[in-house]
């Protein structure tokens, strides 16, 4: 815990300011960062990240005697001191080859953790692919590819989908350049094998991080077609350890801060066609008017004189019993005796 | 000649499981199977990324609002759907003063920026005027040679005070009072 620090001058201030929780958010910071043994492949990927997440990235070339999964205390204590939320960390041991920790914090407290284990043969860095490279600050597309991101419930592959979208994500504004389409990163994760239950971490299901150039060509129609060149870096991942975030913490990170813009209105939609549907309350029908099917026979009093003279000898017929019977009933068989 | 025969590229992707898209992040969601060998892995992986990016890039100029502008051609895209943690927690509201919450009760709406401003019009003279600060208008009147003594505040005048002076005197009772009533309102609020 950083001591708290009130402000004197006005520049401390701003400086407080802008690391303050916010309605809107600043675009996240990521920290890259190793452990005492990392080896050069690791490094190397790391550093590539970084070279994609530049200008919201910060990096420490120093080792540092950490181990997440024991205790994450110090990427929490890194988190704060740099206003970093987003941590990746490398490390290569002999259990956990070339393994890169991805931290999230919320609060400049660990949120969730996962581990992403580098397939050392096929990683390749973006210095490797003779391409034109992308400028910095570029926002990339995005593709998630393989059914295993469709998991309705949390597991690895969902969120390091959630991780790999803030990583990519970017500084999010409302506008793009047509022009900044420039490249696309595409995750496919491979079909989960019936054998993935074992614990053996080569049966597990692969993630492919591939990074493409995109190439527009006039296709004769108003849409251009899309060709894609490989730009790197090229990284395949199995997904390790996991720590899931606090149920309260969870709650708290993904509630929506109250903004300006028009909450919904009650009772309106709007459907496929987009015309606007209203629902409105009528208030309670009196089933006591409602009117039946007309007949001829059931109006009544039309011409009293004719009716008088028929009525007599029906009356007479029903006699004591009709007289019993209430107002209501009486009318009604009266009518029905017509 | 050449241009003739050239056949139209195709555009269209076709999958059997439609994508979903996030088009404030620039994403898309393939749920299709991925089947790839081993052996041909790169170029299935690239085909995927083709597909998925054709789609995208469709997606976001045919539903978002295009505009030209000089400095390029620009989409306008829609607020991001997929739900990511936040960095830091909502901040919370700001506290109610007692003042705030009277405003509130009695409808008093808060002062425009016009009114804040620290310039007014003299009505007599026809020039703008500070008013407070330096040559404020709150503090006419207070330097002339000759003041009418009030006989009300006279008779209830401190001890070694005189009529110069009273205006600042005022002023700075007004200021003490509110720095009262804003710490007080600290202390309710920390409660």
């Amino acid at each position: 815990m950083l001591r708290q620090i009130k402000p004197r001058t006005a520049r401390s201030k701003r400086a407080l300011e802008k690391r303050a929780p916010k309605a809107v958010e600043n675009p996240k910071t990521a920290l890259f960062l190793r452990g005492t043994t990392c080896n050069q492949i690791t490094q190397d990927a790391l550093g590539d990240l970084y070279a994609m997440r530049q200008t919201n990235a910060k990096r420490f070339h120093k080792k540092n005697p950490v181990h997440p999964f024991e205790d994450a205390s110090s990427l929490a204590f890194f988190s704060e001191k740099n206003d970093c939320s987003l941590i990746l960390f490398g490390s290569s041991s002999k259990k956990r080859p070339h393994n890169i920790t991805f931290a999230r914090t919320f609060d400049y407290k660990i949120f969730d953790m996962l581990e992403f284990n580098l397939d050392a043969d096929t990683f390749r860095s973006i210095s490797q692919f003779r391409t034109k490279k992308v400028p910095v600050g570029t926002r990339p597309l995005m593709v998630f590819a393989g059914t295993a991101f469709e998991s309705p419930v949390p597991n690895t592959f969902t969120m390091a989908k959630s991780m790999l979208i803030d990583l990519f994500r970017g500084e999010t504004s409302d506008k793009i350049d047509v022009e900044g389409l420039q490249y696309v990163v595409v995750v496919s994760a491979d079909e989960p094998t019936a054998s993935a239950t074992s614990d053996d971490p080569s049966s597990k299901p692969v993630l492919h991080l591939r990074v493409y150039l995109i190439r527009t060509k006039r296709s004769g129609q108003r849409l251009p077609r899309v060709e894609v060149e490989e730009h790197g870096p090229r990284m395949d991942f199995r997904l390790g350890r996991m720590q899931e975030p606090d149920a309260a913490m969870l709650k708290e990170a993904m509630r929506k801060a109250r903004t300006t813009e028009e909450r919904p209105k009650k009772n309106i939609s709007t459907d496929t066609i987009g015309d606007k549907l209203g629902r409105i309350h009528m208030g309670k029908t009196d089933l006591g008017e409602l009117q039946t099917r007309k007949m001829k026979g059931l109006k009544r009093d039309r011409d009293p004189h004719l009716l008088d003279d028929d009525m007599d000898g029906a009356e007479a017929d029903e006699g004591l019993e009709e007289k019993q019977q209430s107002k209501t009933k009486k009318r009604r068989s009266r009518a029905m005796d017509i | 000649m050449s241009t003739a025969t050239k056949e139209k590229l195709t555009v269209v992707v076709d999958k059997p499981t439609p994508y979903t898209f996030d088009l404030g992040l620039l994403l898309a969601n393939d749920p299709n199977p991925l089947s790839i060998g081993p052996s041909e892995r790169e170029a299935s992986l690239a085909a995927i990324a083709r597909d998925g990016a054709q789609s995208l890039i469709n997606q976001l100029l045919t539903v978002c609002p295009i505009s030209s502008t000089p400095a390029g051609v620009l989409l306008s895209l829609p607020p991001a759907q997929t739900p990511l943690p936040r960095e830091k927690p909502v901040p919370a509201p700001k506290a109610e003063t007692k003042w705030s919450a009277f405003a509130k009760r009695r409808g008093i709406a808060p002062k425009t920026r016009e009114q804040r401003r620290n310039l007014q019009l003299n009505e007599e003279t026809g020039t703008f005027e500070r008013r407070w600060g330096y040559k404020g208008a709150n503090k006419a009147g207070q330097d002339d040679a000759i003041i009418e003594l009030k006989t009300s505040t006279e008779a209830n005048r401190k001890e070694g005070t005189t009529v110069r002076g009273d205006k600042r005197r005022e002023i700075r009772e007004r200021v003490k009072r509110n720095e009262r009533r804003m710490k007080k309102n600290q202390r309710n609020n920390a409660k």
